[in-house]
């Protein structure tokens, strides 16, 4: 670290991610002295997600975002795709209103991170942070090799990896049944030919969840997402599943094999054809936010942010992990705010923190759908109904001469995709209970 | 799912090319006991870090997209994990 860096600020944020990033803006904005220190080399370069954002947390904490935030595209249609084989359904949704967009949170942690830059917060990049350091139960600073800095309050936008809070205490070593891993390759198919091919206009994008074969037996999916001229595509995979199925071998796939089977399967392959990839990445993501929110969101010198305090959204057919982190980023900044106008970020302070978390739309969503993890891990849904939906549509389309009725196919489509009826609608009904 | 018809599938050595890394002179993840980090790394592993040789379970680090999925499979004191140190490691681009 230079010598030109004072080494006391007001706040410490570890991590120029979303969450951190918000946090340190607001706090900056307000006139604090806010040190970011980031891992990466210069701000994103560690960042990977699927592909989409809800716009309006955002807007909360920069209300320019529309104008000035690196939008590729905002998502016109949403498409579901059933894989069963080399048959698929698709059933397509096209939006009323704009609500999500597409980007590279390569591209938008550094937009995030520079609007914090420019509102007086230092950012330090190249630093790994190795430990938060405790003096009689309160946070004092951050430890990186020999160096050490020390904040009034320390924001804990570390990401789903969350060493430091382990060596803290607060949280425990994550278990593989909390997390998935998602891999993505990004296709350089170009602007015009993505237009054409996936029935865009200028500016509109497509995300795409398939389900099915395409995570063989793996509780997961499959995703597209629009960038401005390329394409994102991969896959999420339930990892304590994932690691079942390779001790018992029935993986018989490696995961960027997964993957491969996807770029070149005959039907979704039409899109891209054999258009490089100019990049692979992977990156953990949270199943069922609550299971992995820490115990506590704060102590005395110390918040947690984003996707280490677990607030991210994900129901198996979206994943909202960035609007979460920002807005939490928000509700972090007006908590130290506060704490520091008032007797300073202790115990009682920083709890409002994790109050205000509780009130905010995100506990509200997460307890709603608390649980559809374990749905959504049940082979009914991510095998079982793909299958059964191809070989109902199957038995009514295949036909030479004599189709079966409707309910002829249904009977036979459910005998032979091996789901029983009762049991399939009483899942069917704890699922759409919990999404 | 049917075998690829005509699109040529990307070797995954081929595939961490397209990915930029700055690599350290020092891994940053190390086996300390491979009782202690299972061998389906070697399927689950998304860049292929893990792979054996006879019984050995043996990781090279450097095109390690540092997801942390190794971490979470092993125990504690089977691997020695840290992210990489003064920026270095994988420098995603458009992800």
């Amino acid at each position: 670290m230079s010598s030109q860096t004072p080494t006391k600020f007001d706040v410490v944020v570890v991590g120029a991610g979303p969450a951190g990033a918000s946090a340190a803006y607001l706090l900056a904005k307000a006139g604090y002295k806010v040190l970011i220190v980031e891992r990466g080399r210069g701000a994103g370069t560690k960042e990977l997600f699927g592909g989409k954002i809800y716009a309006e947390p955002l807007r909360t904490v920069w209300p320019d975002l529309d104008k000035e935030a690196p939008i590729h595209r905002w998502v016109t249609r949403e498409r579901i795709s059933f894989v069963k084989g080399e048959r698929v359904t698709t059933v397509e949704f096209k939006l009323g209103r704009k609500v999500a967009f597409t980007t590279y949170l390569t591209e938008m942690a550094k937009w995030m991170t520079n609007k914090a830059v420019e509102s007086g917060a230092i950012l330090v990049d190249e630093v790994r942070v190795d430990e938060i350091i405790v003096e009689n139960g309160r946070v004092k600073g951050i430890r990186s090799g020999p160096d050490t800095i020390e904040a009034d309050v320390v924001v804990d936008a570390e990401g789903v990896n969350r060493i430091l809070l382990e060596k803290l205490g607060l949280a425990e070593k994550i278990k593989p049944d909390q997390v998935a891993l998602g891999v993505k390759e990004v296709i350089n198919i170009g602007k015009k030919a993505m237009n054409e091919r996936l029935l865009l206009d200028e500016g509109e994008g497509l995300a795409w969840f398939m389900v099915g074969d395409v995570t063989a037996g793996i509780p997961g999916g499959g995703f597209m997402y629009t960038m401005k001229d390329t394409i994102a595509l991969g896959l999420v995979l339930h990892i304590g599943k994932a690691y079942e199925a390779a001790k018992t071998g029935e993986l018989k796939h490696t995961v960027p094999m997964l993957l491969e089977k996807l770029r070149t399967h005959p039907f979704f392959s039409k899109i891209w054809g054999d258009a490089d990839v100019l990049e692979y990445g992977a990156h953990m993501t949270i199943e069922g936010g609550l299971r992995y929110m820490p115990k506590k969101l704060y102590m005395p010198g110390l918040v947690v942010v984003g996707d280490a305090a677990g607030l991210l959204l994900n129901t198996g057919y979206t994943i909202r992990g960035v609007d979460y982190a920002v807005y939490s980023g928000k509700l972090a900044a007006e908590t130290i705010i506060e704490a520091l106008e008032s007797d300073g970020p202790t115990e009682e302070n920083l709890r409002k923190y994790e109050e205000r978390v509780r009130e905010s739309f995100m506990f509200r969503e997460l307890v709603k759908h608390r649980g559809i993890e374990k749905v959504m891990e049940d082979p009914m849904f991510f095998t079982k109904l793909p299958a059964m939906l191809n070989i109902l549509l199957a038995k009514l389309y295949e036909q030479d001469y004599e189709e079966p009725t409707v309910l002829e196919a249904l009977l036979d489509s459910v005998k032979e995709s091996d789901v029983s009826l009762s049991k399939f609608m009483l899942k069917l009904f704890s699922v759409v209970s919990k999404l | 799912m049917s075998e690829e018809k005509g699109l040529k599938p990307i070797k995954i050595e081929d595939l961490l090319q397209r990915t930029v890394y700055d690599v350290d002179e020092d891994p940053h993840i190390e086996i300390i006991d491979e009782r202690g980090v299972p061998k389906e790394l070697t399927m689950l592993c998304p860049c292929s870090c893990y792979t054996t040789v006879g019984e050995k379970l043996l990781y090279s680090y450097e095109g390690c997209l540092e997801c942390g999925l190794c971490r979470v499979l092993s125990e504690p004191w089977g691997l020695r994990w840290e992210y990489p140190k003064s920026g270095r490691g994988v420098q995603y681009r458009f992800t």
